[in-house]
């Protein structure tokens, strides 16, 4: 068993939601041990409504045309995979808070927890990594 | 000699990073120890990607051929998770350093890996004896039956198996390269890959 990888997710929109996905399928497959950790608007990522949430910031929409042709999975067909692979998907409670979300808005599978939860996992981690 | 074997194929063309990787990885637990994986791949990412990722899996990496489409095709062995430590049973032992000596002197040395490992990178005039055909080969063998015989492999523990088989065959000067083909640095040469 080798590296733990703890990533944050604190923006939304497509692009971080791939950034996010891809570093944590490739870490998975690579035998690491992966964390994610949403917080603020990293949130929109894991909701059940991500589909509606997600767009690409302003500029970017060239990417759409780009992620079709280069065949590149859903963001919920990711999320499955990377739930499937045995990543951990922590909800910033204190966010949630906040926005007014509750445990049922997100997807099966996502775990809620405040900060420490999530450094519990980072203090040990080998790679750490923000987006 | 230019047949091999590939056990599973996994077909990603079409697919973009990191999903190659995720198709190998699993593709990979449903192969043995010792059987050899197929990735075909379109994206130019998996060329390095396939060669960290088994480098840090602890799988081998075999190579990887491109054919003129642009189309990747990456051989992996999946490793032994005990292969990685090498074995002392056989007594007589060489370096790879003593070995790079010696390979003046035009020696007859064995390597008993299998057809894809030795096709991707042996040293020149090494004479390819995969174990599993070591004991049909030896009435082919036996004329060096007084000689100095070297053994290499991978790792040495393949090659310290054969030894031992040899030994028993009654051969007189038998002598386990060690660590082996893992760490050579010396001369290498590829023959062209076919699939049978």
């Amino acid at each position: 068993m080798g590296k733990r990888v703890a990533i944050i997710a604190s923006s939304g929109g497509i692009e971080t939601a791939y950034k996010v996905l891809n570093i944590a399928m490739a870490a998975t497959a690579t035998d690491a041990e992966v964390t994610i950790f949403f917080t603020f608007d990293g949130l929109g990522i894991i909701h059940k409504n991500s589909e509606q949430m997600l767009s690409f910031a302003p500029g970017n929409e060239h990417y759409e045309e780009g992620f079709k042709t280069a065949n590149i999975p859903p963001v919920s067909q990711m999320l499955a995979m990377a739930l499937e692979s045995g990543i951990k998907l922590i909800a910033c409670q204190m966010t949630m808070d906040v926005a007014g979300l509750k445990k049922e808005d997100f997807i099966d599978g996502v775990e809620v927890g405040g900060a420490v939860t999530f450094l519990d996992f980072a203090y040990d981690a080998d790679v750490t990594v923000t987006f | 000699m230019n047949s091999f074997t590939v056990d599973k194929i996994v077909d990603c063309k079409g697919l973009s990073c990191p999903m190659p990787i995720v198709r190998t990885k699993k593709a990979i637990e449903e192969i043995e120890a010792g059987q050899v994986l197929e990735v075909i791949a379109t994206d130019p990412g998996s060329v390095a990607d396939m060669k960290s990722w088994s480098i840090r899996t602890g799988h081998q990496f075999l190579g990887t051929t491109t054919s003129e489409d642009k189309v990747f095709r990456h051989y992996i062995r999946k490793s032994d998770p005990n292969e990685v430590k090498p074995d002392t049973k056989f007594p007589h032992v060489i370096s790879n350093e003593e070995l790079s000596k010696r390979l003046e002197a035009n020696p007859i040395l064995l390597d008993v890996r299998e057809p894809m490992e030795y096709a991707f990178g042996h040293i020149p005039g090494a004479r390819l004896v995969p174990l599993g055909k070591l004991e049909e080969e030896i009435p082919q063998l036996k004329s060096f039956a007084d000689q100095e015989v070297l053994v290499i492999c991978r790792t040495g523990q393949r090659s310290d198996m054969a030894c031992h088989i040899l030994s028993e065959h009654g051969f007189q000067h038998v002598f386990n390269v060690k660590p082996g083909m893992s760490e050579w640095q010396g001369p290498i040469e590829t023959t062209e890959v076919k699939e049978s």
